[in-house]
C-alpha cells in the first residue's frame, strides 16, 4: 500500500475537527465512483515534546499507517517553554493511500499542540477525539523515558493498551533502565475490570536478527568456555547494548556481581556464569550509526584462546565469525528497519513478551551495580 | 358519526387528515424539534393533503403584539434554519408556512381555548379538515391538569370511537417526577382521553437505530439464537452528552439558552434513565412479539420492566453511582462546573435561584447495575451510563459476547482476546458494528480486534429522519407501537424509585464530582471493576 502526497494539514477550532476530517475525506473522494475505505485499525497517540521532533516523526506517520492504518493523534506538549499558548490548537490532515487500482483506502491524522500550562488540557483533547471500540496505542515519541515524566504519560495513556517508546539515545542509562525497569513492572500489572496493558521498547525489536544471529552462531562449547563479551555500538546506542547483554545473559543464566563505568565509554561487569566468573564490557565507539555493531565472545577453547566474532556489516546484513579458524563467515540478511516499520509493526505486536520481561530483569541488576 | 371513504383502504401509517396542535407552541421543544420535524415531514410529501399545524401558548417575553401567526412562523423559520436536518427550501418554506398558525393565550385561561377552538374549527373550513385533532401537550408536568380540564371543558374531545373527526393526545416526558405524580398525570390525562387516544412519546424510540434493533435481532437468523445468557456476557447502554445545561454561543461564550429550568432538581435519573434508557432496554431484551401490532410489541416491552429484578436498599447502594460535573474542559474550552452553571442560568433566566440549587445535589451523570430475572437474561447484568459534560457526544447499545475458551488463540491469560462486540450506535453516526478478532495478514498467527461497520448514511445516503418525524407520522396514523403505554410507565417508575428513595433518605451534601471533559466521576468504576469488566471506550 503506497501513500499519495496528502494535501495540507489545515488548522481547525477542536470542536469542528471531526467536520473537517468529513470534509477533506469527501474532498478527496470527488466524483470518482471507486469505493473509498476510511481505514483504521486503532487509535495512535503519538505525544513529542519539541515540535522540531514532531517534524520528523510527521515524516512517519504515513508509512506507519500504511502498514497499520490508524486515526492518528500527533500531540505536541511543551511544557517548559517560555512561551505559553492560550489552549490547545488542532491541525486535521486526511491522506490516501492506494490499494489497488480500484480501491482507495484514506488515514486521518489530527496534530495537537500546547504549551505551558495548556499542556494539562490536552488529555481531554485526545479522549475526545477517539475512536470507541479501537484498541488505542501511545507511542511515547519524547526524548525522556517514560518513568520519568510524570503524570502526562499517564493521562494520556488513559485505557491504553500499549504504551510504545524508544530507549535509542537517551541520557543517563544507568538510571533511565532502573527507572523504566521498575515502572515496567507495575505498568504491566493487569488493571481491574479485566483491562491489561503492555509497553514496548523499539530498541528491542531493533534487537531482533542480533538474537537471532547469536542464537545461530555461539556454539555451546564456547559459550560455556566464555572469558569475556565485548559488545560496540555507536553513539546514543548504549541501551540497545545493555539490552542485549542483558537478555544473552538472562538466556545463558549468567549471574552480575559487580559493574562499573569506565572513562564514560565503556562500562564493565564482572558476571559469575556457571563454569567460572566473565567479563562483559559495553564500549561506545566515538563515531558510526547508532547502533550496535560488534559482539565478539572471547572464549578457551581447551587451552587455545578463541573468539567468535558478530560484525554489522551495513545496515542490512550480520556477519559471524570465528576468529582465526578459517572457515567461512556466517550471514543473516535483513531488510532496514527505518523507525516508521518498527513502529508500524509493533503496533499489531501487542502480545507480552516474557523473554523482554525477563531481560529488563537482569538490565535492572546491571544498573544497580552501577548506581549502587 | 363515522364517514369512510369508500376509494380508500384504511392501512397502518397512512397519517390521516387532522390539525396538529402544539401546547407549549413558543417553547423550546417546538422551536427545536417539534416544528422542523412538521417542516420535514411537509417536505418528504407525507403529511396528508388536508393539514395544519396550529401552535398554542405565549411567548416567553409576554403575548405578541405582531399578527400571532406571522410571530410564528418567524419563530419557526428560525428554528428551522438553525436546527432542521435540511436545509431550508423558500418553496417548501412557503408551503408550510400558509398551513401554520398561532393562537396566543394562556394554558389557565377558558378563554383561550375558546379562542383556539374557533380557530381550529375556522381551518377545518379553510383546509378540509374532518374535525380530527392531535393535541401535542409539550408543557411542563404541572400543566398538564388545566390543558386537559379546559380542552375537555370546551368540548374539543371526540369520543374515542369517533373515526374521522379523531381526537389524540401526545404527553411528553417527563411523566411526572417520581410513581405518585406519574401516575397522577396518566390518570389527569386518563380522565378525559381513552388509551387507545393517548400517545405517551419518548423519542429515543423514533430513532432509526433504536428501531433497528428489533429489525437486526428478528429479520436476521444470525443473532437471535445468541441473545441470551449462554452466549452474552453484558450489555451496556451508554447516553452521553457533551453538552451541560446551557448552549452557548461558540465564538462569544454567550448564553444561548438553558435546561436549568427543568433540569436542576430532575437530575439524569429522571431525565434519562427512568425514560429513555429503560426503553431501548426493553427493546434489547424483549422476548420475541409473535406479531407487530402494537399491543403485542408494547406487551413484551412490559414483559421486560416486569422482569427487572427489584433494586434493594442495599442495591441501590451498591449499584448506583450519581456524580456531578466540576469545572473541566471541553473542545479546550474551560467549562463551568455545575453549581455555578445553574446559577448563571437563572440569572440569564431572570428568576430566583431556588433556595435548594445553591448547593444543588441534582446528579449529572448516573451509572447503575441491573438485572432482567427471567429465563433468557439470568445473570447477565445489563449495565447503564448516562452523563451531561463527558468528552463527547455518542448513544450505544453494546452487547458483549462471552469470551472464547482459554485455549488455542486466547491461550495467554495475561493479555486476553477482546470479546466480540456488537455496538448499536444511536450518536453521532446512526449505525452499527461489530468488533471481532481478525488474524493480521503475513505468515505469524496474530489476532488483532477489527470492527465491521453499518452505517446509515454511507449505506442509505440520505440522513435518517429526525425521530420526532417518524412518531408524529405515528399518531396521525394511529399506530402507537412506539409509544409508552401506561402500564411501561408505571413499571420504569416503580424501578427507580428506590434509587430516588435511597438518595432522598441519604440527603448526600455533595455527590462524587468528575471533571468537564472525563468520563465521569472514578467511583462509576466499583460497580463494574469487581465484575472483572469495565465502561467501554467511546
Amino acid at each position: 500500500m503506497n501513500t499519495v502526497a496528502p494535501a495540507k494539514s489545515m488548522p481547525v477550532p477542536l470542536r469542528l475537527v471531526e467536520e473537517e476530517l468529513s470534509r477533506q475525506m469527501k474532498a478527496l473522494q470527488g466524483d470518482d465512483e471507486s469505493p473509498v475505505h476510511r481505514a483504521h485499525m486503532s487509535n495512535l497517540v503519538i505525544f513529542c515534546d519539541e515540535p522540531e521532533l514532531a517534524e520528523s516523526v510527521a515524516d512517519d506517520v504515513p508509512e506507519i499507517v500504511a502498514s497499520h492504518p490508524a486515526r492518528v493523534l500527533l500531540v505536541i506538549g511543551e511544557p517548559e517553554t517560555g512561551s505559553e499558548t492560550e489552549g490547545v490548537t488542532a491541525s486535521v490532515i486526511v491522506r490516501q493511500m492506494k490499494q489497488g487500482r480500484h480501491e482507495r483506502s484514506l488515514s486521518e491524522q489530527v496534530t495537537l499542540h500546547a504549551s505551558g500550562s495548556a499542556v494539562n488540557k490536552l488529555a481531554f483533547s485526545v479522549r475526545a477525539l477517539l475512536i470507541g471500540d479501537l484498541p488505542i496505542n501511545l507511542w511515547w515519541a519524547a526524548r525522556q523515558p517514560p518513568p520519568l515524566v510524570g503524570p502526562l504519560l499517564y493521562d494520556l495513556a488513559e485505557n491504553a493498551q500499549q504504551i510504545i517508546y524508544d530507549s535509542l539515545g537517551w541520557l543517563e542509562p544507568a538510571r533511565a533502565v532502573s527507572a523504566t525497569s521498575t515502572w515496567l513492572q507495575q505498568f504491566e500489572q493487569n488493571l481491574p475490570g479485566g483491562r491489561w496493558r503492555v509497553a514496548s521498547d523499539l530498541n528491542w525489536r531493533r534487537l531482533k536478527y542480533w538474537r537471532r544471529m547469536i542464537k545461530q552462531a555461539l556454539a555451546p562449547g564456547a559459550v560455556a568456555a566464555a572469558m569475556e563479551l565485548l559488545v560496540e555500538h555507536g553513539p546514543h546506542a548504549v541501551i540497545q547494548a545493555w539490552e542485549l547483554v542483558s537478555w544473552l545473559t538472562s538466556q545463558l543464566g549468567w549471574k552480575a556481581q559487580a559493574g562499573k563505568i569506565e572513562q564514560g565509554l565503556e562500562i564493565a561487569w564482572q558476571f559469575q556464569a556457571p563454569d567460572g566468573p566473565v567479563r562483559v564490557r559495553i564500549r561506545r565507539l566515538p563515531e558510526g550509526p547508532s547502533e550496535i555493531l560488534l559482539l565478539r565472545l572471547q572464549c578457551n577453547l581447551a587451552g587455545v584462546p578463541s573468539a567468535v566474532a558478530i560484525r554489522a556489516e551495513d545496515s542490512r546484513r550480520l556477519v559471524a565469525q570465528q576468529e582465526g579458524a578459517g572457515t567461512a563467515p556466517n550471514t543473516l540478511n535483513f531488510q532496514p528497519q527505518p523507525r516508521a516499520e518498527l513502529v508500524g509493526r509493533q503496533l499489531s505486536d501487542r502480545e507480552r513478551d516474557p523473554v523482554f520481561s525477563a531481560s529488563m530483569a537482569v538490565a535492572q541488576e546491571l544498573a544497580k551495580s552501577l548506581l549502587d | 358519526m363515522t364517514i369512510t371513504n369508500p376509494i380508500e383502504v384504511p392501512k397502518s401509517l397512512v397519517p390521516l387528515p387532522c390539525q396538529l396542535v402544539i401546547f407549549g407552541g413558543t417553547g423550546d421543544l417546538a422551536w427545536r424539534k417539534l416544528l422542523p420535524a412538521v417542516y420535514n415531514l411537509n417536505v418528504e410529501g407525507v403529511l396528508p393533503a388536508h393539514f395544519a399545524v396550529v401552535a398554542f401558548g405565549l411567548p416567553a417575553e409576554g403575548p405578541t403584539q405582531a399578527d400571532p401567526d406571522e410571530f410564528m412562523r418567524g419563530r419557526a423559520r428560525d428554528g428551522i434554519d438553525r436546527f432542521s436536518r435540511r436545509d431550508l427550501d423558500e418553496s417548501h418554506w412557503n408551503d408550510f408556512a400558509r398551513s401554520l398558525f398561532f393562537v396566543q393565550g394562556s394554558f389557565n385561561d377558558s378563554r383561550a381555548y375558546a379562542q383556539l377552538k374557533a380557530k381550529l374549527d375556522a381551518l377545518d373550513q379553510q383546509f378540509g379538515i374532518p374535525g380530527s385533532r392531535v393535541f401535542y401537550l409539550a408543557v411542563p408536568p404541572q400543566v398538564v391538569r388545566p390543558c386537559v380540564e379546559h380542552l375537555r371543558e370546551a368540548g374539543m374531545i371526540h369520543d374515542p370511537s369517533e373515526q374521522a373527526a379523531f381526537t389524540r393526545v401526545i404527553v411528553e416526558k417527563p411523566i411526572g417526577r417520581d410513581l405518585d405524580s406519574a401516575r397522577e398525570v396518566i390518570r389527569i390525562v386518563g380522565s378525559a382521553f381513552a388509551e387507545s387516544q393517548t400517545y405517551r412519546i419518548d423519542h429515543y424510540l423514533g430513532k432509526e437505530t433504536v428501531q433497528n434493533l428489533l429489525v437486526l435481532r428478528f429479520a436476521n437468523s444470525i443473532f437471535e439464537p445468541l441473545w441470551n445468557e449462554k452466549h452474552i456476557d453484558h450489555v451496556q447502554i451508554t447516553v452521553a452528552e457533551e453538552e451541560g445545561l446551557a448552549q452557548y454561543d461558540p465564538n462569544t461564550g454567550a448564553m444561548l439558552s438553558t435546561r436549568a429550568g427543568y433540569y436542576e432538581g430532575v437530575g439524569a435519573l429522571r431525565d434519562m434513565v427512568q425514560n429513555h434508557m429503560l426503553q431501548v432496554l426493553c427493546v434489547v431484551a424483549m422476548e420475541p412479539p409473535w406479531s407487530l401490532a402494537p399491543e403485542v410489541v408494547r406487551d413484551a416491552k412490559v414483559g421486560v420492566l416486569n422482569c427487572l429484578r427489584p433494586l434493594t436498599r442495599d442495591d441501590a447502594e451498591k449499584n448506583v453511582v450519581r456524580g456531578q460535573y466540576i469545572e473541566g474542559e471541553v473542545h479546550g474550552q474551560r467549562v463551568t462546573g455545575y453549581r455555578k452553571e445553574v446559577r448563571k442560568s437563572f440569572e440569564a433566566m431572570n428568576r430566583e435561584l431556588p433556595p435548594g440549587s445553591v448547593h444543588s445535589t441534582t446528579e449529572t451523570f448516573v451509572a447503575l447495575k441491573l438485572f432482567v430475572d427471567n429465563w433468557r437474561w439470568a445473570g447477565v447484568p445489563f449495565y447503564l451510563r448516562t452523563g451531561k459534560r463527558l468528552p463527547k457526544r455518542v448513544s450505544e447499545v453494546a452487547i458483549q459476547f462471552k469470551n472464547v475458551p482459554q485455549v488455542l488463540f486466547n491461550s495467554h491469560p495475561d493479555v486476553p482476546l477482546e470479546p466480540t462486540v456488537l455496538s448499536v450506535r444511536v450518536h453521532p453516526e446512526e449505525g452499527l458494528s461489530m468488533r471481532i478478532a481478525s488474524k493480521l495478514p503475513g505468515p505469524k498467527i496474530r489476532i488483532y480486534p477489527v470492527k465491521m461497520e453499518f452505517n446509515y448514511s454511507s449505506s442509505f445516503g440520505n440522513k435518517s429522519p429526525e425521530a420526532y418525524e417518524r412518531l408524529i407520522l405515528d399518531v396521525m396514523a394511529a399506530d402507537a407501537t412506539l409509544f409508552m403505554r401506561r402500564d411501561q410507565v408505571d413499571a420504569a417508575w416503580k424501578f427507580v424509585m428506590p434509587i430516588l428513595d435511597r438518595w432522598e433518605q441519604v440527603r448526600a451534601r455533595d455527590l462524587p464530582e468528575y471533571q468537564c471533559g472525563t468520563w465521569g466521576p472514578v467511583e462509576a468504576d466499583r460497580i463494574i471493576e469487581p465484575d472483572g469488566r469495565s465502561w467501554r471506550n467511546l
